[in-house]
């Protein structure tokens, strides 16, 4: 008997990682080969025949599982009922803008977004936010939605988790799928012939370990608009798949994933904010792997990116009031 | 053991059953074990796409990548083609396929030389080609793609490997596709082939609208001819899945004959056009789907009791002169495709078959007068 279809929202659809995100999720990759769904596609009336345009295609693909396309500009209507949740609009930095107008023009978006979704989406519905800062973005609908589970309100670092795992996966020739457990490298195992073997131990370079590769994880979002005169769409999309489809159907056995979630202190990461966290999920639910040794300069890191997610917390703050 | 009346004697009887069943239980749980640990991963597969850089590219690139095309458990090796002008957002497009971490992506070459993109490959998608531009004839557009096709043709031949499998996506596609059989005679025709996969599908979904039912319960529209607007959407074989089985959608849509001989043909026929007012750029995602789709049961068969449209190498069959690429009804079966045979025309469709026929064979002209130039 075919499952009852679930409903997922995109916001944004009627842009490229939109594009990107809808035929994946209509082939069923984000919530598996039998779940039939309905997209509901959300994005601003200048969009409105964009996004038209979008819902003619999805029809046009014949996808079996696509029980329904709900294309609107009102946010109301995009939110009812829906199971699933990815935020991918918002308002992108233009040349000549300062970081304090970004931030105050995604913090009013995501303010109403959040009281949208509060009244009208399904109990229980999982939201993923993507669109930068996805972070504060999620911490700001977090605060304005105060009846949704703050578990259910994550942040995609997925991409950046996978983007690491790929440069990995080519620094040492193996194939992607033998590369896991990526939180930073000193956790992170690759399959070999003989066993799982740490990956500090196979690259035997700790130099670009700590340095080139970190930096090139964390510069490639730049790197793609360099070359594509875009930014990333479809490692972007894929990414969002995985992150939704690892968190409803489980991480597999002895795998962890990275998710940015709501902060409850572990690794003395303050509280109360939208950190990036090793995961593994089961039964719709994430819980961050504990007891992972951090060294020195792992710590240094991570408090690092605490503090600035602080400021970027006050920032918005300021915003509001 | 000693035996008193006969009841202790089934009871022994029925425990040593169960014990046995236990053990040919567990014994059957570690067979499949070990043969999972054994389970060898297939050879990855080499999919060559050119125009890479394109939009259909962007789209296409991750749907096979995710097994969409050749299924969830083939790996594949990625092979990207585009000109030179488009080096730079190739390399991207790569980069991002690696950034996204695919389990059955083993590998990808992004490149601007047509014969290292072409070695070895096993199937071909051709989205490359040049797109009409305003103020261009349609002899302009025909004449660069028929050279186009002609260079694609020798490169493929020479290094693509013998099975290898052919989609030509770009437009004018069955004349592209004609002109790549013509100059790679050793391809074996039946493995040229042009996407008109895309308008079967879009005309099952608008028969499956107008009847109100899910778009996976029609099946069997047919497109027949040239993926033009001369294309023939044919609804006289479809059939709706119902609670008492299939039924013919044109008895469904009794009061609708009128409808389906006119609008319904001219809204499928017209759609790309539609969709490129609404974008303000042509199909991608569904023309990426559409591909997926061909390639998928080309290679892995139509589901039993299904066809569907592909643009073939004529036989002859329908009244359709050999020697054109032309849209039939197949159903595919270990590799290959073979037209239905037997099916009813009536008048209506067989002036509309030889229309698109007529059409097809006056491109084939233009496309040889541009070669012979």
């Amino acid at each position: 008997m075919a499952k009852e279809p679930v409903r997922v929202l995109v916001t944004g659809a009627a842009g490229q990682i939109g594009y990107a995100l809808v035929p994946m999720i209509a082939r069923g990759i984000m919530l598996g080969a039998d779940q039939p769904v309905i997209l509901h596609m959300l994005d601003i009336p200048p969009a409105a025949e964009a996004l038209n345009g979008v819902k003619m295609e999805l029809i046009d693909a014949a996808f079996p599982l696509l029980k329904g396309v709900v294309a609107t500009t009102d946010a109301v209507e995009g939110c009812t009922g829906v199971n699933v949740a990815v935020m991918v609009g918002g308002f992108p930095r233009k040349e000549g803008m300062e970081r304090k107008d970004v931030m105050s023009k995604n913090v009013s978006i995501y303010k109403s977004q959040a009281a949208a979704l509060e009244k009208h989406a399904a109990p229980n519905c999982k939201v993923l936010v993507v669109a930068n800062p996805a972070n504060t973005n999620a911490l700001i609908l977090k605060e304005f939605a105060p009846s949704i589970p703050e578990k259910n309100i994550t942040c995609l670092t997925r991409l950046d988790h996978n983007r690491a795992l790929g440069q990995i996966s080519e620094r040492l020739s193996v194939p992607v799928s033998d590369v896991k457990n990526y939180p930073d490298v000193n956790h992170a195992k690759v399959q070999t012939s003989s066993g799982e073997k740490p990956v500090r131990e196979l690259v035997k370079n700790d130099e670009w370990l700590n340095g080139e590769f970190i930096t090139t994880v964390q510069q490639r979002g730049a790197a793609i608009i360099k070359a594509r005169k875009l930014s990333s769409a479809l490692s972007a999309a894929s990414s969002a798949c995985d992150h939704i489809r690892d968190w409803v159907l489980g991480t597999p056995e002895g795998t962890f994933v990275s998710m940015g979630v709501y902060s409850d202190g572990s690794y003395n990461v303050p509280s109360g904010l939208i950190y990036s966290f090793p995961v593994t999920c089961r039964n719709g639910e994430w819980s961050i792997v504990q007891g992972l040794p951090i060294d020195e300069v792992s710590r240094k890191k991570m408090d690092l990116t605490a503090e600035e997610l602080k400021e970027e917390k006050d920032l918005a703050y300021s915003c509001l009031s | 053991m000693e035996l008193v009346g006969g009841e202790v004697h089934y009871t022994f009887v029925i425990q040593k059953t169960m014990v046995l069943l236990l053990c040919v239980g567990l014994a059957w749980k570690m067979i499949v074990y070990m043969c999972n640990l054994l389970k060898i991963e297939k050879e990855p597969i080499r999919v060559l796409v050119t125009g890479a850089a394109g939009n259909i590219g962007y789209a296409i690139a991750p749907m096979i990548a995710r097994g969409v095309m050749l299924g969830p458990d083939q790996p594949m090796i990625l092979h990207l083609l585009d000109i030179e002008p488009a080096s730079k957002s190739l390399e991207a497009v790569k980069m991002e396929l690696q950034d996204s971490a695919f389990p059955l992506l083993h590998g990808v070459i992004a490149t601007t030389n047509v014969n290292e993109a072409c070695k070895d490959v096993n199937i071909a998608v051709l989205i490359g080609g040049y797109a009409r531009k305003e103020g261009m004839e349609r002899k302009d557009v025909m004449s660069k793609n028929a050279a186009i096709y002609k260079a694609q043709a020798s490169a493929l031949e020479r290094y693509a490997s013998d099975d290898c499998k052919v989609l030509v996506v770009a437009n004018p596609a069955n004349t592209n596709a004609l002109v790549l059989k013509e100059f790679a005679p050793s391809i074996p025709e039946e493995n040229i082939t042009c996407l008109t996969r895309l308008d079967h599908n879009r005309a099952q979904a608008r028969l499956a609208e107008k009847l109100g039912v899910p778009v996976s319960s029609v099946k069997n529209v047919i497109v027949w001819g040239n993926h033009s607007s001369t294309q023939y959407p044919d609804t006289s074989h479809a059939t709706v899945s119902t609670k008492t089985g299939d039924q013919p959608a044109k008895e469904l849509l009794v009061a609708d004959q009128k409808w389906l001989k006119n609008e319904f043909i001219t809204e499928v026929q017209q759609r790309g056009a539609e969709i490129i007012r609404a974008r303000k750029q042509s199909s991608a995602l569904s023309a990426a789907s559409a591909a997926c789709d061909h390639i998928h049961d080309w290679f892995l068969g139509t589901p039993k009791g299904n066809w569907v449209s592909m643009g073939v190498c004529s036989d002859g069959s329908y009244g359709i002169p050999p020697g054109l690429v032309y849209s039939f009804p197949v159903i595919c079966e270990k590799g290959s495709w073979k037209i239905v045979q037997g099916l009813s025309i009536d008048e209506f469709s067989r002036e509309k078959m030889d229309d698109s026929a007529r059409e097809l064979a006056e491109e084939k002209a233009l496309a040889y007068s541009c070669l012979n130039v």
